[in-house]
């Protein structure tokens, strides 16, 4: 419920710093995981702790955990949005916190960019990718699979370089 | 009825394709509700996208209240459920597999392949939301700034939610 701005950075100070429940490798090997494979990444994290120490059952109540709080809080701000979406100074507001919310997505890419100018080669990739998807306007499965192949085979490449 | 098995099937098919998480998903998913299902207008779709934002918890919000919009509580469940499930089951059984892959080459093929891919989901996802959700230059100056800030400071982002909501609330935006 805390997770102001995404969750992540708290569950590293929970998990590996106060409960020591992992240690600061395991938790970025993991996490390195959870961000590759589709879906929610934090989702994903809850099902990897989760089942670590509990099998299915851990992973169910990690994802159940960690759902039901945020999920009731914002259904409150639903029904608030529902009685006061008419104000003038709501809508104001919404529209601030939109633009910046765009701007915080766009700079979680730009920093994972960053990392990758290490092998230039693979900008390649991003830029097909973000080819297909915006100015093709390909569906997401099919951006998906035009684009891994070639990911793949200059991931290897990298791998064995860098 | 039928309305909330669509919800629930489409969503279970992005899940899996949504590599960079569910940032990566919003401008599908706003195609989807709004301009091919009529599930919502695109206001009430940016606004949803704002609360998620600035509520805490996981980002995304963005899913549960287009659920909550389409069929009430049952729909906000539907929808969280859906968008989590598959992916979900596909790590559980990766991660083992992820983690015995012992040739540390094929590990760091399918990180680095897996990264390249989200970076650009990612990217030309803000790209087209900014196209759809931002009107008039003071809104894309606040983003621009809001990109120029978290890449060369280390405030926090809730900060940058606060002044976004303090600027709009006075009419800038």
């Amino acid at each position: 419920m805390s997770g102001f701005g995404g969750v992540l950075p708290w569950a590293r100070r929970t998990l590996v710093e106060r409960d020591k429940i992992l240690s600061s490798e395991e938790f970025s090997a993991i996490l390195g995981i959870c961000q590759i494979v589709p879906g929610p990444n934090i989702m994903n994290l809850a099902v990897c702790v989760g089942s670590r120490f509990a099998g299915a059952k851990g992973a169910i109540a990690s994802i159940l955990g960690l759902t039901i709080g945020p999920v009731l809080l914002v259904l409150v701000l639903a029904v608030l949005y529902d009685h006061y979406s008419y104000l003038e100074s709501v809508k104001g507001v919404l529209r601030g916190i939109s633009a910046v919310g765009v701007g915080l997505i766009a700079s979680t890419g730009l920093k994972m960019l960053r990392d990758e100018f290490q092998y230039p080669a693979m900008l390649l990739v991003v830029i097909v990718t973000v080819l297909c998807a915006s100015y093709f306007h390909l569906g997401l499965g099919w951006v998906v699979l035009i684009a891994s192949p070639l990911a793949l085979f200059l991931a290897w490449n990298k791998a064995h370089k860098v | 009825m039928s309305i909330l098995l669509s919800l629930f099937l489409k969503l279970s098919a992005f899940s899996l394709v949504a590599f960079g998480g569910v940032s990566a998903l919003l401008p599908v998913l706003l195609n989807l509700a709004v301009n091919q299902e009529h599930w919502i207008d695109l206001q009430t779709f940016s606004d949803y996208f704002a609360i998620a934002q600035a509520a805490p918890g996981p980002n995304f919000m963005t899913v549960t209240l287009l659920g909550w919009h389409i069929y009430g509580v049952i729909g906000a469940f539907v929808a969280t459920f859906a968008i989590a499930w598959p992916s979900s089951i596909l790590i559980y059984y990766l991660q083992r597999f992820i983690l015995g892959i012992k040739d540390p080459h094929k590990k760091q093929s399918i990180q680095y392949a897996a990264a390249a891919l989200a970076i650009g989901l990612v990217l030309s996802s803000a790209w087209e939301i900014a196209l759809q959700i931002n009107h008039g230059v003071a809104a894309y100056a606040l983003t621009l700034a809001t990109i120029a800030f978290t890449l060369f400071t280390r405030w926090h982002p809730l900060y940058f939610i606060a002044l976004g909501a303090v600027l709009g609330l006075f009419g800038f935006i």
